[in-house]
């Protein structure tokens, strides 16, 4: 199905001159992401942020746990460019281990919630019926409660761990994914192509995962893209309230509470994290929107 | 109009408000309890002694008699004592904070539809020009950075480097001195709660507005000669308040979690700082009290945002 863009322009058109070369619906999308300078310039800051937290198992400028590596609350100078933190910890090695657990609470997530949302989704809008109507009264009171207290509760609940933030976080954002894929699938299983299936004796299970899914990619992609900067944004909110990771990983949300009961005397102990959260949520946010303008032209913003 | 069908209405939708408040206030009456852990954890108190002080706050007994117990004293106003500032009774406690929650919510709120829509709407008539790059641009840098981010940026800035300038009018954290904060005092932390969010009714404004403006109605209150200021306030945002009205809901959800953080950043004493600081010295009571009054508030708020919708279109009826 990824060729059918350009499989599905009018007959007419392909021997004059606005043929074009055929390219799959993927090669298209990414000619359109290249071309977009924003969705480029996220592209680059990510690649960077994904270096560097790789490079943060083997190397980091000092050890990122070590106490008193420097003075307490150095100023940033070329031996500490970040400067260090109450503890005398160099803060650039704390902040390219708090990448790693960032992209790793991001990406996980998104997994979790790629895997529930698109499960539930499928079956809400594939069986429709009172099945719908049980998991849309689900969905319907997940939307109504704070979730993000829900997560402090569940996390709370679940003790600390990386694993158990993912899962706390994964909580309270699964439902739009959900809400997305439940909305392609009641549009996609009315289609022709679906009908077609049904009608040559496949199953359920192959119609939703052979059909239904893979002509619902796109959005479902972009959606997940967007999970990404949530999680950390939640993740960095959590952990800003004391509820992070145990106490001596580095975590930008934690590095920004420890500071500011100093912001006043040494502001760049909070304006790194600050900083490096921001980026990269913007990133994120912008690499989303690149995404959803390359491979799903249809959807308005 | 208050026709019976809207009578019924709102009185299944309080009935429903209930009942969620209802499951909301055990889950987490069950989870808090269930919780590794108590109040007493730092009083290193163990065995018999840990024992008694359980016995004497009931906390011994199964959780359902507990939760129970909660029940008929909330319903008779009650919410209990908390257990670590010894004999403050809880609702007096957070009614005087919901007050002051309420009025940096609300502040907050007023930004982010204001700014919000102010910006959806100049980006969608000014489409594809540098203003609408920049808005929207702009947008996405709203709801990229933390409010908790935003909140130390305006410490800094007012609290500190404009501290000269401003004759030290915005000292952070607070000194509360009175029930109620200044307005100068909370502008601060109001805009840097809304502005979080403002960004995404830019985002919704401008696509309904974009979508608006190309419908027939449109078109013809121009041809009648309307002047387009009128066009575009009287009979365009009208029509586009729709969308925006639908996500009101989930910036209410969001204004009361940012307030914990920008309370706890700014020293607010209002309801989101009595949050944090239950959940961190496992207040529990305190928990279960504030998080009750929060899922009642949400339902409210969103009650009150589906009648909003019968005032700006009064195609919908209930």
């Amino acid at each position: 199905m990824a060729t059918t863009v350009v499989a599905a322009l009018p007959q007419e058109y392909s021997g004059g001159t606005l043929a074009r070369e055929q390219v799959s619906l993927w090669r298209d999308g990414v000619r359109r992401l290249r071309r977009n300078k924003l969705a480029l310039a996220a592209v680059i800051y990510l690649a960077i942020l994904v270096v560097m937290s790789i490079v943060a198992f083997v190397w980091t400028p000092y050890k990122p746990n070590a106490i008193g590596a420097c003075e307490t609350y150095t100023t940033p100078s070329g031996a500490h460019p970040f400067g260090c933190d109450e503890l005398g910890r160099d803060s650039l090695s704390r902040l390219m281990v708090g990448a790693q657990l960032s992209l790793a609470v991001g990406l996980g997530t998104a997994l979790i919630v790629l895997f529930v949302g698109v499960t539930v989704g499928l079956v809400a809008g594939y069986f429709r019926g009172p099945v719908d109507s049980a998991i849309s009264l689900v969905i319907n009171i997940f939307y109504g409660i704070p979730t993000l207290l829900v997560a402090l509760v569940l996390y709370t609940l679940l003790g600390p761990g990386l694993v158990n933030i993912m899962i706390a976080i994964s909580a309270t954002i699964w439902m739009d994914m959900a809400r997305l894929v439940r909305g392609q699938t009641l549009s996609i299983r009315e289609r022709e192509f679906v009908e077609a299936a049904r009608a040559s004796g496949a199953r359920s299970g192959k119609i939703l995962f052979g059909h239904i899914f893979p002509n619902a990619l796109g959005p479902i992609i972009v959606q997940a893209t967007f999970v990404i900067p949530v999680a950390i944004l939640t993740a960095a909110f959590l952990s800003f309230l004391g509820l992070g990771v145990a106490p001596p990983q580095a975590d930008w949300g934690g590095m920004a509470a420890e500071g500011l009961q100093a912001i006043r005397y040494v502001p760049h102990i909070v304006l790194a994290p600050s900083i490096a959260i921001s980026l990269t949520l913007l990133a994120f946010n912008f690499f989303g929107d690149g995404l959803r303008d390359a491979f799903d032209p249809r959807q308005k913003r | 109009m208050l026709t019976r069908g809207t009578v019924v209405y709102i009185g299944q939708r309080v009935l429903l408000i209930g009942f969620t408040v209802l499951v909301v206030s055990f889950g987490v009456f069950y989870a808090v309890h269930s919780l590794p852990g108590n109040a007493f954890i730092t009083e290193r108190v163990h065995g018999q002694a840990l024992q008694a002080l359980l016995h004497q706050h009931g906390l011994d007994r199964p959780i359902v008699v507990q939760y129970w117990d909660f029940l008929r004293s909330a319903i008779h106003g009650d919410l209990g004592q908390s257990f670590v500032i010894q004999g403050e009774a809880i609702t007096p406690l957070v009614i005087r904070e919901l007050s002051v929650s309420m009025e940096l919510g609300g502040a907050a709120l007023l930004i982010t539809v204001g700014l919000g829509m102010l910006f959806g709407v100049l980006a969608a008539i000014r489409q594809n020009t540098w203003v609408d790059y920049t808005l929207t641009t702009f947008a996405v840098i709203g709801y990229s950075v933390p409010s908790f981010v935003l909140a130390s940026l305006f410490v800094l800035i007012f609290g500190l480097w404009l501290h000269d300038v401003t004759g030290g009018a915005f000292f952070y954290p607070l000194v509360w001195t009175g029930t109620y904060g200044t307005l100068a005092e909370l502008s601060i932390p109001a805009l840097a709660l809304g502005l979080y969010t403002s960004g995404q009714v830019t985002r919704i404004t401008r696509a309904a507005m974009l979508d608006v403006v190309q419908q027939d109605y449109i078109r013809t209150a121009r041809a009648k000669g309307l002047k387009p200021v009128t066009v575009t306030l009287r009979h365009a945002l009208r029509n586009a308040m729709v969308p925006v009205t639908s996500i009101l809901g989930p910036l209410v959800v969001s204004i009361i979690a940012g307030s914990v953080v920008i309370e706890t950043i700014f020293g607010i004493p209002g309801l989101g700082k009595e949050f944090a600081r239950s959940i961190t010295s496992h207040d529990y009571n305190v928990t279960v009290g504030v998080f009750t009054i929060f899922a009642a508030l949400i339902g409210v708020a969103n009650l009150g945002v589906d009648l909003l919708y019968t005032v700006i279109d009064p195609r919908i009826r209930y």
